[in-house]
Order: structure tokens, then C-alpha cells, then sequence
């Protein structure tokens, strides 16, 4: 503050290293320009995604013991985990494989449960949310509302669906156990500990919030549809059904399949409404099995599990993206 | 003559339904229609009405539900189609915030949805830009890795990313050797501010990519002959003109990141408003070792939800254009 001569001699110092690094920017060729872009987001996924999944591969490849993780043993988990020898480091019953292949061995193992759910909850979404698409693809009074009521549940945070369901099937509140326990369909009393009932609740749970999901994408495709097909298949005297199946549906076939097969990649990851309407030790999803074994101490486990899910998850994208090719992008 | 008369006018609603459905089957489909459309409203909207009833019933009542009351109809007893409160208490909308500081986790929820929301915007503002407006090699297989990346389950990250945040070495993979030491995460927003970003940042770079790419060149070109720089040009002319994909951007983080569960839940060890933790902290707070608050918690739900519900009223067309241009990529 002393003279305006030594405030503006500051200012041009302070500003010096900057123009510098504006001008070197400036002259940069596309390409580094656009690697030096890339950098922060490579950064932070390199950090938050990359350098964790090679730190829980490298956990998977020691020795699981119950007082903690044991010498190199390469392979040897995956091959425990396989046999059914790494189960007694997961928490409660569940198994890795299923046990017996009816309801009840599949849904205690995290395997075929974590599969299970996805496909149940994905062919249902899949039908509801077509439903929906058509519904919207129609013009009508008021049709803006019914799309926010349609879209509401995917925005509903993942706590409070869960609530929501909990709260409608706890046995000593929920109205609705009593019927469907009368169906066959629930265990009456007990109902969100029993493996079977609490995924089936988890199953519609998933498909209240997830169909408006499945209607936008099919919604699209729809709308994409060259509406002078329409006109055409008037003229030729088609009825409404018929359009549907020669004009509608081969031509959002190709969009329903890919979504299908992402949200499916995404129903694997499933968690957090089993954590709330059950116990991740009724409910054995893979992410489950992650976090409890890691939490119960047993690092190994939850690393090999962690790498088998991403595995898995893996393939799938992987030959999606190959199928899809240059599409995906 | 009656039994002509029958035979073209048939008598009861319902048949005269179906003869006129033959004849004009749009009516059929009309039906159909409505009939789905009332489905759907009800099938979306009941879990918020259960809530509703819940949180205005008192606690004492809700146990032994009883919510279905019987009522008579033409002489027979049926039950009633809908749940009906038992009592009226909408004090419970008060005892939410009276029994915990429920307001501070959803100030929580609020900052880190905001901090989130600007990292990945900015982040994928850069990465937009790159991927919608230049051309180099090695384009489309970085584009397919953050693709990959973006559908690893985060089961897969949470053990070593727990490690690093709770303060130990960061090692280099497959060696003892240490990078550096991380400083003690876990209970602080940078703990779930920084797995969020990486979680939801694809989404909007595929995007914003979309928006950034469709900008004319000449645009571009006018402002630096203006003499803005590179970044500039990126920040004052592109990134404004594409205001409705960064807004889509913005909306969708926002939602993903107030909705998450998984890192919600783990990196505040405890739920504790002190600790960062978010709604889910909140909400399963009324759940103690001695006592359930079911009432508060189907009220702190409904309070929990307002935010979203406004935000899809308003943002609607956002949301649409965003899930479906840019999540069938993600």
C-alpha cells in the first residue's frame, strides 16, 4: 500500500508465472493439449478406481486366515472360493455357490442370488418399463405430470426406498404381508429375515425404482421411430396391435437389448436395499458379501469376492463394447 | 318384438361395452390405455402415500397395523382398498428434527452434492471438451476406459480406497513400497466427495461431450481472435452456450450423488451429523437398540424426498434428455 508504483510492480510479478503458462498452453499442439485436458480426470479415476482395483487384486493373492491375510499364495483364493472353502469367512450362512439349486440354495448363495436379482429385477423392469414408454409416447392432457409421477421413484434416494419397502413389509406393521403370505408368496412371520422373502421384496423394490428408468431409454428408441411408418401401415388397414409388432417393436429391439444388458451390469452392483430392508446376512449379494467379510477383518475374502464381481462385471461390458463396437461411444 | 330388441340392444353396461368395443376396437385400446395409466400412477405413488400414513399414525399405534379398516358396502363387510391413518399426529413432522439434528445431515447431503457437483463439472468440462471438439490419437480407447471404468462395481474400490482414507501408506500395487502417507479421510467430506466424482463423472462427460461437440467451430474461432485463450474459449464461450447440457449435467450429479448409498453409508463410520454423515445417517438414526421410531421414520422420509420431488418437477425435461442421450453410454 506503500506507492501505486511498487502495488503495480506486485501485480505484474504475481500475474508473470501465469502468462507464462497461458502462453506455453497456447502453443501446445492439439494432441498434448488435449493429454494435458485429459489429466485431472485420469488422475482421479486412476486414484479412485484404477489404483484400488489393482491394490484389491493384489489382496486377493494372500492367504486368507482368521488372524488376518497369510503368505503369497497366487491363485489359491479363487480356487477356495470355488470349492466352497473360503465360505466359513462369510458372514452367516451364506455360501459362494449355491448349496442346492432350489429357491432356497439359490438365494443363500451370493452367486446365483446376485444373478438371480439381476435377471428377475431386469425382465420385469424391462416389460413395466415398455408399458410406460408407450403410455408416454402418446399425446394427451397432462401428459408433463404423468411423466414426473413416472420418473419420481428412479429419483427417490436409495435409503428412502428402502424405507418405503421395509416399512411395507415389516411383518408387524406392513399390510401387505398377511395377503401375500396367504398367496404362498412370503414367509408370514419373520418375513425380512427369510432369504427368500426378503429378496423378493428387495426384487420388487428394485422394480419400482428402476422401471421409469428402463421407460426413458425405451422412450427414446420410441420416438426415434419415423412416425410416416405409422401412416403407411393405416393406410394398409393395420390394426394398433399389429403395428406394434411389425413396426414398433423390431424397430426399438436393438435399443431395449442394449439397455437391458447395461442395466443388468448395474443391478449386479445391488447393496444398499438389502442393507436396509434386511441384513446383508440374509441376503447374500456379491457387494454384500464385499463389505461384510472386509468389515468382519478378513481383507483376502473381500479382496478375492471384490475381484470376482469386477471380473465378472468386466467380461460383460467388455463383450458389449465389442459387440456394440464404435456405437458404444 | 323383445326378443329382437334383445338381440341388438343387449341389456347391461358391460355388453353394451363389448358390442360397441366390436364395432370400434380404438375404443378398446383407449380402455387399455387408461386403465395402464391409472395403474401406473397408483403403483408409483402409493409407497409415498404409505409413508404419509405412517408418519401422521402415532408410534404407539403402528405396531399391529390394523390399517386396513373394514367398512360396509351394500350389507357385506369388506376391507377398504386403501390404508387409512390410525390417528392423526402431524407433530411427528416436528419431533423428526427435535429427535435428531435430522436438518444437519441433510445439510450434509446438501454441501456434498454441491461440492460434487462442481468437481465433476469442471473435470468433465475439460474432458468434454477434448472428446467433443478435438481430434488426436488414442481418442476412442480413452473413451472406452472411462466407459469400462465407469461400470466397475464400487465393492471393488471400498476396501483399499477404506485403507487410504483411514490414514495409512499409499503402496505402489504388487510392492511394500510406500508412495507416500495419506492424511486421515474417513469422517470428512473428502471421503465421499472424492468416490462420488470419480463414480458419476462418465455420465457427464458423455454428455457434456454431446453439448460441446455440437458448438460451431466459427464460434470458437471468434473468440480467440478476440483473444481469450484456450481455456477461455472452453469457459466463457462454449461452456455458456451449452447451458442446458451442463445443466442436465449438473441436475443428474446432484440427484446421483444425494441418492448414493454405499459410500454414504461407509465412509462416516458412524451416523453422526458431526461425522458428514449424509441422509442415510440420518434416517436409519431413528432406529436406536431400545427403541424404533417407525412414525419418524416415514416423516423423515417424506421430509428426505421433498427436495427430489421438487427438483424432477422442475427439471424434468433436463432429466429425460440426459438419461437418454447420455445413459444408454454410461
Amino acid at each position: 500500500m506503500s506507492t501505486e508504483t511498487a502495488g503495480g510492480e506486485r501485480e505484474s510479478r504475481r500475474s508473470g508465472p501465469l502468462i507464462r503458462v497461458t502462453r506455453w498452453m497456447e502453443n501446445l499442439s492439439d494432441t498434448t493439449y488435449a493429454y494435458l485436458l485429459l489429466t485431472p480426470v485420469f488422475v482421479l479415476l486412476g486414484s479412485i478406481a484404477i489404483y484400488p482395483l489393482l491394490r484389491t487384486f493384489e489382496m486377493s493373492l494372500f492367504a486368507q486366515t482368521f488372524t488376518g491375510l497369510g503368505e503369497f499364495v497366487g491363485p489359491g483364493n479363487y480356487v477356495d472360493l470355488f470349492t466352497g472353502n473360503m465360505d466359513r469367512y462369510l458372514p452367516g450362512q451364506p455360501t459362494f455357490l449355491p448349496q442346492s439349486y432350489g429357491v432356497q440354495g439359490l438365494v443363500t448363495s451370493a452367486l446365483t442370488m446376485t444373478l438371480l436379482f439381476a435377471f428377475v429385477s431386469v425382465f420385469f423392469e424391462t416389460i413395466i418399463g415398455m408399458g410406460q414408454a408407450l403410455i408416454l409416447d402418446q399425446d394427451f392432457y397432462g401428459r408433463r405430470w404423468i411423466r414426473a409421477a413416472i420418473i419420481i421413484p428412479w429419483a427417490v434416494p436409495v435409503v428412502i426406498q428402502g424405507m418405503m419397502f421395509y416399512l411395507m413389509f415389516q411383518p408387524s406393521i406392513g399390510f401387505l404381508t398377511p395377503p401375500l403370505a396367504d398367496l404362498g408368496l412370503l414367509a408370514p412371520t419373520n418375513t425380512l429375515n427369510d432369504p427368500a422373502s426378503a429378496t423378493f421384496v428387495i426384487i420388487v423394490a428394485d422394480i419400482w425404482k428402476t422401471s421409469a428408468f428402463m421407460a426413458l431409454l425405451i422412450l427414446a428408441g420410441l420416438q426415434s421411430i419415423d412416425r410416416g411408418l405409422y401412416d403407411v401401415a393405416k393406410v394398409a388397414g393395420a390394426s394398433k396391435w399389429q403395428q406394434f409388432k411389425h413396426i414398433t417393436f423390431p424397430l426399438i429391439l436393438p435399443t431395449i437389448a442394449v439397455a437391458v444388458l447395461f442395466r443388468s451390469v448395474a443391478a449386479m452392483r445391488v447393496y444398499g436395499i438389502i442393507d436396509i430392508v434386511s441384513s446383508c446376512t440374509v441376503v447374500p449379494s456379491l457387494s454384500c458379501m464385499v463389505v461384510e467379510s472386509f468389515f468382519s477383518g478378513f481383507n483376502a475374502a473381500a479382496g478375492t469376492i471384490a475381484f470376482t464381481t469386477a471380473a465378472i462385471i468386466g467380461l460383460v461390458v467388455m463383450s458389449l463394447i465389442l459387440w456394440q463396437g464404435e456405437e458404444a461411444i | 318384438m323383445a326378443t329382437i330388441d334383445d338381440a341388438d340392444e343387449p341389456d347391461g353396461p358391460l355388453n353394451r361395452w363389448v358390442q360397441r368395443a366390436i364395432e370400434d376396437p380404438e375404443r378398446v385400446y383407449r380402455a387399455l390405455f387408461y386403465t395402464a395409466m391409472v395403474f401406473f400412477m397408483v403403483t408409483t405413488l402409493f409407497p409415498f402415500y404409505w409413508l404419509l400414513v405412517l408418519a401422521v399414525t402415532p408410534n404407539s399405534e403402528i405396531i399391529g397395523g390394523g390399517f386396513i379398516p373394514e367398512i360396509e358396502l351394500f350389507g357385506a363387510t369388506v376391507p377398504f382398498p386403501l390404508p387409512v391413518p390410525q390417528g392423526f399426529n402431524p407433530g411427528a413432522f416436528v419431533d423428526v428434527f427435535r429427535e435428531i439434528p435430522f436438518h444437519l445431515y441433510m445439510l450434509n447431503s446438501f454441501a456434498l452434492a454441491v461440492t460434487t457437483t462442481i468437481i465433476v463439472l469442471v473435470v468433465a468440462s475439460l474432458a468434454g471438451y477434448v472428446f467433443g471438439r478435438l481430434e488426436f490419437p488414442g481418442r476412442a480407447v480413452l473413451m472406452l476406459a472411462i466407459l469400462a471404468v465407469s461400470y466397475f462395481p464400487p465393492a471393488a474400490f471400498v476396501v483399499p480406497l477404506y485403507d487410504v482414507f483411514a490414514g495409512n501408506a499409499v503402496n505402489i500395487p504388487f510392492t511394500d513400497v510406500a508412495l507416500f502417507q495419506s492424511i486421515e479421510l474417513l469422517n470428512t467430506p473428502g471421503s465421499m466427495v472424492l468416490p462420488f466424482s470419480a463414480l458419476f463423472m462418465p455420465l457427464s462427460i458423455f454428455i457434456l461431450t454431446t453439448f460441446y461437440g455440437q458448438i460451431p467451430d466459427g464460434l470458437e474461432d471468434a473468440a480467440r481472435v478476440e483473444g481469450t485463450t484456450r481455456l477461455g474459449a472452453l469457459f466463457r464461450v462454449i461452456m455458456p452456450l451449452s447451458a442446458p447440457g451442463v445443466a442436465t449435467a449438473a441436475v443428474l450429479t446432484f440427484i446421483s450423488v444425494y441418492n448414493e448409498y454405499f459410500f454414504s453409508s461407509i465412509m462416516a463410520t458412524s451416523p453422526q451429523a458431526g461425522n458428514w454423515s449424509p441422509l442415510v445417517g440420518g434416517i436409519l438414526s431413528y432406529q436406536t437398540q431400545y427403541t424404533t421410531s417407525f412414525n419418524l421414520m416415514a416423516a423423515a422420509s417424506v421430509v428426505g424426498v421433498l427436495p427430489m420431488l421438487i427438483l424432477v418437477v422442475v427439471a424434468q425435461e433436463r432429466i429425460v434428455s440426459g438419461l437418454t442421450s447420455g445413459a444408454l453410454k454410461e
